[in-house]
């Protein structure tokens, strides 16, 4: 008995010596991260790019054991990104973001925000640098929709956010602090985290944003205010609109850091799941500029980044199928975009620009952001409106609409309508130029 | 004894599931009824309908290989209020495990994997307008999807009502 249990002491104390516990080259993080012990694993992206981190993500909800439980967290340059069944047409201002929809940009890589459609549910966020987004991947049976967002939150106190908690919508809300709670217009309280699922068979993916020091945070409205939204009206998911506030609003700058609350996220998430000291150790240490990896018996932790996109195959998949245009548009539920009230979408209408024919009329409806219906005239005489419309939808019916730049609408109604009945050439010009503005064609 | 009763059991199941429905066998003959794992005291016409440890349910109609696809009662009450419920396009083809359509609720997309391998025949038009049909009733109208059934005999290997009842009160 005493042999024994003095080989096994002489046996641990030989395994730190042992690379039980050791850096890997990051091409084996497909390879730990699948591998069937690897129980915890915690992650930070050193990749700001959305389409490459949603696709790490998604790499590790399909492919990590189905009894692990994962903390991802990331930083996205600025983007905004809407739930799957959302449509961008109306959740988003396409004019703000990068203009995915011309080829000739297809290499441009400019500051603007781009645009991004998750593959899981819920409504349209706006991230920056002063985002943070965890990520927690964990067994089905044992998950709540709650039980990350607390994990936050107490992340959150921990940092010194004791006014932060977790609201029906599973969102994560801020009360106002003492200097603003006599302001009339303070709401009562500022969103500063929003949530979001992917379930499949054995998995819950739970993701949620955390506003920690956006400098947008006082404009990051504009990005999510379709100038069309007065004329869609669209099936699928809507977005709830709430205030927003940056968690360091009311602390001192000096208490306040983005890597400490990431780093008591990961505390968090340790001693909720019970992780091996080691695992956090060298997670919490992870923040090379050079990615790596580190694991032991039965966890992985350490940094990822954009290399995984060219390393692993089913890496590279996820992103080219966020990045097409047809994940990107031709995804978006049926929808109908009318200037005039119509049955399905009854409201009044905002007044068409002045220089265009009073007795203009534009509807249409689209499915997989296809035109399927449409109703485009300038004529005030019915007939000849109705034929005018006739002639239109022949050309425009099934067209995807994020192909249709201003161009394609001048074409497009030049062919059709030239010559009839208040179709005259500025007429032409001015309702591309409007259809265009209204629905991504600039 | 129990050898023999092995080896007689699925015979005696064979022939007692084919007698109801030899008159529509001959209209439907890529149809062949699933057989092996049914006892003696179970109807044939409840085995038409299988379930997953997913959450899936999928019915046989009777005497054809065409079969309709949803989520469990179990399923949509805690999914929560469906939001939005992704249709497959008819002629789509699925095998056994592959997403035939997706469920939104509560800012949650799940996908609903289909039990056996098949072709699309329709998506259910009714969640189009009226995704909450799903809450109302999962098992019944709210049907997601009318598949083709690939070879019936694959229901075979999925959960039965009280496997399935089994798998949730676990």
């Amino acid at each position: 008995m005493l042999v024994r249990s003095c080989a096994f002491t002489r046996l641990n104390a030989r395994s730190q010596w042992v690379r039980y516990n050791s850096s890997y080259p990051i091409h084996r993080f497909a390879e730990l991260a699948s591998r069937p012990s690897s129980r915890h694993q915690i992650y930070q992206s050193l990749s700001t790019d959305p389409y490459v981190n949603l696709s790490i993500e998604h790499f590790l909800l399909e492919n990590a054991p189905a009894d692990s439980s994962i903390l991802f967290l990331y930083i996205n340059r600025p983007c905004v990104v809407i739930g799957r069944n959302q449509n961008p047409w109306l959740e988003t201002d396409l004019r703000a973001l990068h203009n995915d929809r011309r080829p000739e940009n297809k290499n441009i890589h400019d500051d603007a925000a781009v645009y991004v459609r998750r593959r899981s549910g819920g409504g349209a966020v706006f991230h920056d640098e002063g985002n943070l987004n965890y990520s927690v991947i964990s067994p089905r049976t044992s998950f709540t929709r709650d039980k990350h967002a607390e994990m936050v939150v107490r992340a959150l106190h921990r940092a010194g956010a004791v006014n932060t908690s977790v609201n029906v919508r599973h969102d994560i809300v801020m009360t106002p602090g003492e200097e603003l709670q006599n302001d009339p217009n303070e709401p009562p309280a500022r969103k500063v985290s929003g949530s979001a699922f992917k379930l499949t068979r054995h998995r819950a993916l739970h993701h949620g944003t955390c506003l920690l020091d956006s400098p947008n945070i006082h404009d990051l409205g504009r990005f999510l205010r379709s100038p069309a939204r007065g004329h869609i009206q669209a099936r699928g998911v809507d977005s709830v609109r709430s205030p927003v506030g940056n968690v360091s609003r009311d602390m001192a700058d000096s208490f306040f850091s983005m890597q400490a609350v990431m780093d008591n996220v990961i505390e968090e998430f340790a001693r909720l799941y019970e992780v091996n000291s080691d695992a956090l150790l060298r997670a919490r240490r992870a923040r090379a500029l050079e990615p790596e990896i580190f694991a032991g018996d039965d966890w992985v932790s350490g940094t990822v980044g954009d290399a995984h996109e060219e390393q692993e195959p089913r890496i590279k998949k996820g992103v080219d199928e966020l990045r097409s245009l047809e994940w990107k548009y031709t995804q978006t539920p049926q929808f109908t975009f009318s200037t005039y009230p119509i049955e399905d979408d009854p409201r009044e209408r905002p007044p068409l620009p002045s220089s265009l024919p009073p007795s203009t009329r534009a509807f249409l409806r689209l499915k997989h952001g296809a035109v399927i219906e449409s109703d485009i005239s300038f004529s005030s005489n019915e007939t000849v409106a109705s034929e005018q419309a006739t002639r239109v939808h022949q050309v425009l019916n099934g067209q995807k609409l994020h192909e249709i730049t201003f161009e394609r609408w001048v074409d497009i109604l030049q062919q059709s309508l030239a010559g009839t009945d208040e179709a005259t050439e500025p007429a032409i010009q001015e309702l591309s130029r409007y259809l265009g503005d209204m629905l991504g064609g600039h | 004894m129990s050898s023999v009763a092995r080896t007689v059991r699925p015979f005696a199941s064979r022939v007692l599931a084919q007698k109801p429905l030899a008159s529509t066998c001959r209209a439907a003959p890529a149809f062949r009824f699933p057989r092996g794992t049914r006892t003696f005291s179970q109807s044939p016409l409840s085995q038409l309908k299988k379930y997953t440890e997913s959450h899936e349910w999928i019915e046989l109609a009777d005497g054809s290989n065409t079969a309709k696809i949803g989520i469990t009662e179990y399923a949509a009450h805690s999914l929560g209020d469906v939001v939005f419920v992704e249709l497959p396009e008819a002629e789509l083809e699925v095998g056994a495990g592959e997403p035939v359509g997706a469920v939104e609720s509560v800012k949650s997309a799940s996908d609903v994997l289909s039990p056996v391998a098949g072709k699309v025949i329709r998506g259910n038009e009714i969640l189009e307008d009226n995704a909450k049909t799903i809450n109302a009733s999962p098992e019944g109208e709210g049907w997601i999807a009318e598949i083709e059934v690939a070879d019936a005999a694959e229901l075979d290997a999925l959960l039965d009502e009280a496997a399935y009842k089994a798998t949730i009160d676990a």
